[in-house]
């Protein structure tokens, strides 16, 4: 077995004896000297198929969650800047009137089409004279009554009860809305009866009016004799014929939620990637200059010591309350305190690279200062600069809802997230609540998935996960 | 130390200084109706008067310095809308100890489940608890507290069937504001709680005390809690001094009568000298609570040394 070493290391102990003497002859006639860079020799100790970016993109692809989020946030971003050229779009600021009464036409309930009701075929409903052709004002009110009106019930039912009423018969509503006076023993009709309430008399036992609103149905279901007409078929009916659907309804001023959801949306991502922006830029800048120019780090650790003692919500006030509020006031003052964490991180983070042995390394092997950035700082430096950016954005647009909370945001006129959900938070708890509902929808659908798209992007790019 | 407590003190004072001046400055900025009642109504002479007395037409070096000589009395200045010629300390001073009840309640409750929290985190990862709580703090942290606010305190008042509205005499609505406060912070407990426990976890110290077999919940009790919470008791002196100025938010939601809301109320009658008053507190609070932070590191754990910082460099 000795023997056998023996003749195997024998041939290579003779090839490393006669290098090095080859070495030495070498030295002996240029005994140091810097090794110029050569690139071909730099690849061959690394890895031959490592790239940067390559090995970033899979790790975080293999995230399942972050990849899926990234998708809905990539639509969602699509659609918020395609939407107001899509057809079929109210402006934003618009009060959209009732087309008929020219009433605002406010608090209506979301809803996917303009479709508000159905009627049954055979439905007998009572057409009232529009101008349109195709279409038709419909409703089976036969007959407004007033107050303590005495009328006849002669048939009795649970929801409806049909009635005559001079020379109409029709049905009347028996709820406690109405507070019918009954008679005692409400079945045994027919008997005199009255309402406690202004009511109103329908020609079928359905309420096919929309909180007094006209419905309209279009003309070719109908077969109309007089002022009257019967539905030939199941028909859908419409509050307007002429407005597109209220996919998020109206707010209490008449104004189209969905629009105007989309438009805060837009604001509010506006401030959030400019923000993002400014902060990256004035981050990197200031922070590579206080990590590599060592005579900075002392004014310039002094200089971070006082900003960040400052609470950020308070500089957030205070600029917002002395400057005239907007977009920029807002962006201002989210800048003004941001880049000094981006900045803080990223002198962190060249100080403990800066100095660490594979950098010597490089160094002593000529490598130049442009690649040694490039190839050993900058991937320590990606993982934290994407981390911070993808963070800034929710960061801006919860403290945009923060500011708009206290009365120091945006004006009405422009909206955002934060304005939507100040107007909403007072309808929580009513049946309006759909106008918190969608911006806090829209709202925690972005910054969660930022924040989480941002942390696995931070993971994937940080190359201790690489290996 | 000494050398270091010193130093740490005299930056904070100098600090202080700085955002104080900055503060006074911007807020003459504004404009002077912020300082009248009913600036619409007065007479210029009276106006041109009253701004004589309050020292606001000096050049601005000088007011200053009345300032700052006036802040060391404990003078805060009078209240010019909010309540008309009242001292600011008093209103303060009435509404401080209110905040800082809830506030420290909150406090205690989220310590009471935030550490639990991350302390089930660090011991069952990828298990249950750490999904859990994972979920809940990417929550806490990506949406904004205004949002869930609203709503914990509609849907909780339906289900606890409790009173919307503050009232300090009823304890049932103490539960809503309390909680709601706490979350974030509980969210930041078991964050960070977490995270050092596993970087505590992965220490051979660790690795030895298991390889002799001594038990993991010893192990998680004597050694890896204990030394993953002495980096988190930075921040508990913040969280304390900051209970005085109670949450912006929470205040105004539950109509609570302390600090949080006034600030929102003074603002929005703009009261210039009420919103300098509050906002110098709310940075002194800031600054001297970190301040605290820095010298209760030192003192509990004997191994750091702020004296220097980055000695490898």
């Amino acid at each position: 077995m000795g023997l056998f070493r023996k003749m195997k290391t024998a041939p290579v102990e003779k090839r490393v004896s006669d290098e090095l003497k080859a070495r030495l002859q070498a030295t002996e006639k240029a005994p140091f000297g810097f090794a110029p860079y050569n690139p071909e020799n730099a690849e061959k100790s690394g890895y031959s198929n490592y790239s940067y970016w390559g090995s970033t993109f899979r790790v975080f692809f293999k995230n399942k969650l972050a990849v899926l989020l990234l998708s809905v946030l990539a639509v969602l971003l699509v659609f918020t800047f395609i939407q107001p050229h899509l057809p079929n779009q109210y402006p934003a600021n618009l009060i959209v009137n009732h087309p008929i009464t020219g009433m605002q036409m406010s608090n209506v309930q979301p809803s996917l089409t303009t479709v508000k009701a159905t009627a049954p075929a055979g439905t007998e409903l009572i057409v009232t004279p529009y101008d349109d052709p195709e279409w038709s004002a419909v409703s089976n009110v036969l007959a407004d009554l007033k107050a303590r009106e005495k009328f006849t019930v002669i048939e009795y039912g649970e929801d409806f009860c049909k009635v005559e009423y001079k020379d109409l018969t029709g049905y009347v509503k028996n709820d406690f809305s109405t507070k019918l006076k009954l008679a005692e023993d409400p079945t045994a009709t027919p008997y005199e009866a009255r309402s406690n309430f202004k009511i109103k008399v329908y020609s079928s036992p359905a309420d096919y009016t929309l909180d007094g609103d006209e419905l309209f149905v279009e003309t070719n279901y109908l077969t109309i004799e007089g002022d009257k007409a019967v539905a030939a078929q199941s028909c859908d009916l419409r509050i307007l014929p002429s407005t597109a659907p209220f996919l998020f309804g109206t707010n209490s001023l008449g104004q189209d939620l969905w629009a105007l959801v989309w438009s805060g949306t837009r604001t509010s991502l506006l401030i959030g990637f400019v923000v993002a922006m400014i902060e990256a830029f004035v981050g990197i800048i200031v922070g590579v200059l206080w990590g590599y120019v060592r005579k900075l780090d002392r004014i310039l650790t002094e200089v971070y010591n006082v900003i960040d003692n400052i609470p950020t919500t308070i500089v957030l006030i205070l600029i917002a309350y002395i400057l005239r509020p907007g977009v920029g006031t807002l962006i201002f003052a989210m800048s003004l305190t941001g880049w000094v964490g981006m900045a803080r991180f990223i002198r962190n983070q060249i100080i403990i690279i800066r100095d660490r042995d594979y950098n010597l390394a490089s160094r002593c092997l000529g490598t130049g200062t442009l690649r040694v950035i490039y190839r050993n700082l900058l991937p320590y430096l990606v993982s934290v600069i994407t981390l911070r950016m993808s963070l800034a954005v929710p960061g801006a647009i919860g403290n945009e809802v923060f500011i708009t909370y206290i009365g120091l945001g945006l004006p009405v006129s422009i909206p955002s997230l934060g304005n939507l959900i100040n107007a909403g938070r007072k309808l929580v708890s009513t049946s309006q609540s759909y106008q918190l509902i969608f911006p806090t929808l829209v709202l925690s659908i972005i910054t969660i998935s930022f924040y989480i798209i941002g942390n696995a992007f931070a993971d994937a790019a940080d190359p201790k996960n690489h290996l | 130390m000494a050398k270091y407590v010193l130093k740490r003190l005299l930056s904070a004072i100098l600090t202080l200084t700085i955002v104080l001046t900055v503060v006074f400055v911007l807020v003459r900025q504004m404009p002077i109706e912020g300082y009248f009642d009913n600036y619409d109504k007065l007479d210029a002479k009276v106006i041109e008067a009253k701004l004589e007395k309050m020292g606001l037409n000096d050049p601005l070096p000088v007011q200053l310095l009345s300032f700052f000589k006036n802040l060391l009395k404990g003078d805060l200045g009078t209240s010019a809308r909010y309540s008309v010629d009242a001292p600011i300390a008093g209103i303060i001073a009435q509404k401080a100890p209110i905040s800082a009840m809830i506030g420290m309640s909150s406090m205690v409750l989220a310590l009471a489940l935030g550490l639990p929290l991350g302390a089930a985190m660090a011991r069952s990862k990828s298990k249950f608890w750490d999904k859990f709580g994972t979920a809940f703090i990417v929550f806490v942290n990506a949406v904004p507290a205004a949002v869930y606010y609203i709503y914990l305190q509609s849907y909780g008042a339906k289900a606890l069937n409790v009173p919307m509205l503050f009232d300090r005499n009823n304890w049932h609505t103490w539960i809503l504001p309390v909680f709601s406060m706490s979350l974030g912070n509980i969210a930041y407990y078991a964050m960070w709680l977490r995270r050092y426990m596993v970087d505590e976890m992965n220490k051979d110290y660790v690795k030895l005390a298991r390889a002799k077999g001594v038990e993991n919940k010893k192990i998680t009790m004597r050694h890896v809690f204990r030394n993953a919470f002495v980096p988190m008791v930075q921040y508990i002196p913040t969280s304390l001094m900051y209970t005085i100025c109670g949450s912006i938010y929470i205040e105004s939601l539950y109509s609570i009568p302390g600090m949080g809301g006034l600030l929102v109320d003074v603002i929005n009658r703009q009261d210039n000298p009420m919103v300098q008053a509050i906002v110098m507190i709310y940075s002194c609070i800031g600054i001297i609570g970190l301040l605290l932070g820095d010298l209760l590191m030192t003192v509990i754990d004997p191994r750091i040394t702020f004296a220097k910082k980055e000695g490898a460099r």
